[in-house]
């Protein structure tokens, strides 16, 4: 097997003075309007889109001590603190957080909010740790940004549109659907009857009762509160929530 | 699978002032027909939730009375199993792969059953260097390096309880493999219960002429002069146990062992795992070759590709011997009253 030579291609005199006068007309071009996708911070600032991770705001009205942020976190950058309501709250250490903003997908009550600040400055490691107090208010931050800088993308190309004014960097979250759910047996060949689920039920929506040679347990969908403690009890785990019938 | 939210679960029917436990405990562990297979620790619910243990006279008090351990128990309404049972083939097998008590048959079943897909973990029982039983999910191959983990023990493990763990949290199957009395226990739970019939997919069973309590078989070991600490392996070869060390061999006629013998073991005739998928034993093969009794179609698939793979070597199997010692346990039947 030889090498395969490919053959210059043969361009006409033409052709040649064309595509010359096209490089000189793009270096006039790129002279006085250039074509650059860098963004010149702090002049100007990116604008982002609405889910960008950034600093996380804290909301202590809806926070439910569920401690779900603090158990999910990967880097271990959530730490819960005591409060002297006796309740927890937590506090973030910037100095670990890898802004997964996990915590704030995990929030059940939806306390934690993103926000686009992402340049907050600290003096020291220590200062890096966030109270709750500091959660709550967005942090200081300098501001000298006169315009903001859209990214336009054009089939193959990104150009960078620049529109005077300052980026509002405080988001605010999309309302909260919240489904209605209700407790369902998954497998009822593998019940035991042994009644946990029925001990359980702080709304006595289940009851056990003996029929004859049978054992019946039901669940009464209209005391169902869908609060999942019998599914979490059950020690065969045949129970499991789903949405309530209707809903979508 | 429906989703309802009212169903019905069978009673067992028994007197009103009787407790489950209770029952077990007159009928099965008093009467000394207890196997300790530990079904009734697998599905029983208080046990889960309370962390009792098994012991019947403390579980009397967190009872909750849904009679699952009267279902499930093997024993309790006792047929014994005997003989060699159906098999769809007999053959002697050694695996290239991995290294064990034998042939190391029971080990290349279960990682090529998980290489082929029919399960994603399976209950090993290993020991710590008390020779305590220890039990181990294996999910992976890897797992394996731990070179106590194969081999005989002679000593009651809670497999059973372990595969109710497993049964839960595996999304293929569950491997599991045990004496004959475990293979019982496991065949009542997948009676009833359905989460084990649709998960557990794969069960071996042992060829077992007896068992021993851990304390007791350690006791009698230290008098006959073994050091526990420096023992490697135990075997039972031509009526003789073997317990090699690693710088000297004791050997005893196995017959002295049946001072210590549990009454559970006295009244079982099953020697072959009867009802298991695939029974595995050294009785009736070369020495470094296992017996493996094929008796169910999935049991078939994993030996079918554990020979296309060329995993293993296979040889002939004379079944007299098996055979032999079948009839040998079946003389037990004598014990049962």
């Amino acid at each position: 097997m030889g090498i395969k030579r490919l053959k210059m291609p043969e361009y006409s005199f033409g052709d040649k003075v064309k595509w010359h006068a096209a490089a000189v007309g793009t270096a006039f071009k790129e002279a006085f309007f250039p074509h650059t996708v860098t963004v010149h911070y702090p002049k100007e600032r990116r604008k982002f889109p609405d889910n960008f991770r950034g600093y996380i705001l804290f909301d202590i009205e809806k926070c439910i001590n569920c401690w779900q942020c603090a158990f999910v976190c990967p880097a271990n950058a959530i730490r819960m603190k005591e409060a002297p309501n006796k309740k927890y709250y937590p506090t973030i250490d910037y100095a670990k957080c890898i802004f997964c903003h996990f915590c704030v997908d995990s929030c059940v009550g939806g306390a934690l909010r993103t926000t686009k600040i992402h340049d907050v400055a600290y003096a020291d490691v220590n200062e890096m740790l966030a109270e709750t107090e500091q959660l709550m208010e967005p942090p200081e931050i300098v501001r000298e940004d006169r315009r903001y800088v859209e990214y336009v993308i054009e089939e193959d190309d990104v150009r960078l549109r620049r529109v005077k004014g300052q980026d509002y960097l405080l988001v605010e979250p999309p309302p909260r659907k919240e489904y209605s759910m209700v407790c369902v047996c998954d497998d009822p060949e593998s019940c035991t009857g042994c009644g946990t689920c029925a001990d359980v039920c702080e709304h006595y929506a289940i009851s056990i009762s003996i029929e004859g040679e049978y054992k019946v347990i039901r669940i009464d969908t209209a005391r169902c509160t869908g609060c999942g403690l019998c599914v979490k009890e059950c020690p065969l785990r045949v129970l499991r929530l789903v949405r309530r019938e209707g809903e979508q | 699978m429906a989703a309802v939210s009212e169903w019905r679960v069978k009673l067992v029917g028994r007197p009103k002032d009787v407790s489950c436990p209770s029952v077990v405990k007159t009928q099965v562990i008093d009467t000394g027909l207890c196997c300790r297979c530990m079904a009734c620790m697998a599905a029983c619910p208080a046990a889960v939730r309370t962390g009792v243990g098994f012991d019947f006279e403390e579980r009397k008090h967190v009872c909750v009375d849904c009679e699952i351990c009267v279902r499930v128990c093997p024993r309790l309404d006792y047929k014994p199993l005997s003989g060699i049972g159906s098999y769809i083939k007999a053959v002697a097998g050694r695996s290239k792969r991995f290294k064990g008590q034998d042939g190391a048959m029971v080990t290349e079943i279960l990682m090529s059953a998980m290489e082929m897909g029919i399960i994603d973990r399976c209950i090993f029982v290993g020991r710590d260097e008390d020779w305590r039983t220890e039990i181990l999910h294996v999910r992976d191959v890897e797992q394996l390096e731990v070179p106590t983990l194969t081999g005989t023990k002679y000593t009651f493990a809670a497999a059973v309880p372990a595969l109710r763990e497993a049964v839960l949290n595996t999304k293929v199957g569950v491997g599991f493999v045990g004496t004959p009395c475990m293979v019982s226990g496991v065949r009542r739970l997948q009676k009833e219960l359905a989460v084990f019939r649709r998960k557990v997919k794969l069960v071996i069973g042992l060829f077992c002429t007896e068992n021993f309590y851990w304390d007791e078989l350690t006791e009698f070991l230290k008098e006959r002069g073994v050091d526990i600490k420096k023992l490697v392996k135990t075997d039972i070869t031509k009526g003789k146990f073997i317990a090699t060390m690693t710088d000297d061999v004791v050997e005893f006629p196995v017959k002295e062992l049946s001072a210590i013998m549990p009454s559970g073991c006295r009244v079982c005739t099953d020697f072959s795992a009867v009802e298991s998928d695939v029974s595995v034993g050294s009785v009736g093969s070369k020495p470094g070759f296992s017996t493996v009794l094929v008796r169910e179609e999935n049991a078939k698939e994993v030996l079918d590709f554990i020979r296309e793979h060329g995993y293993a070597d296979f040889d002939e199997v004379s079944l007299e011997f098996v055979e032999r010692l079948c009839n040998l346990k079946k003389k037990r039947e004598a014990n049962i009253k």
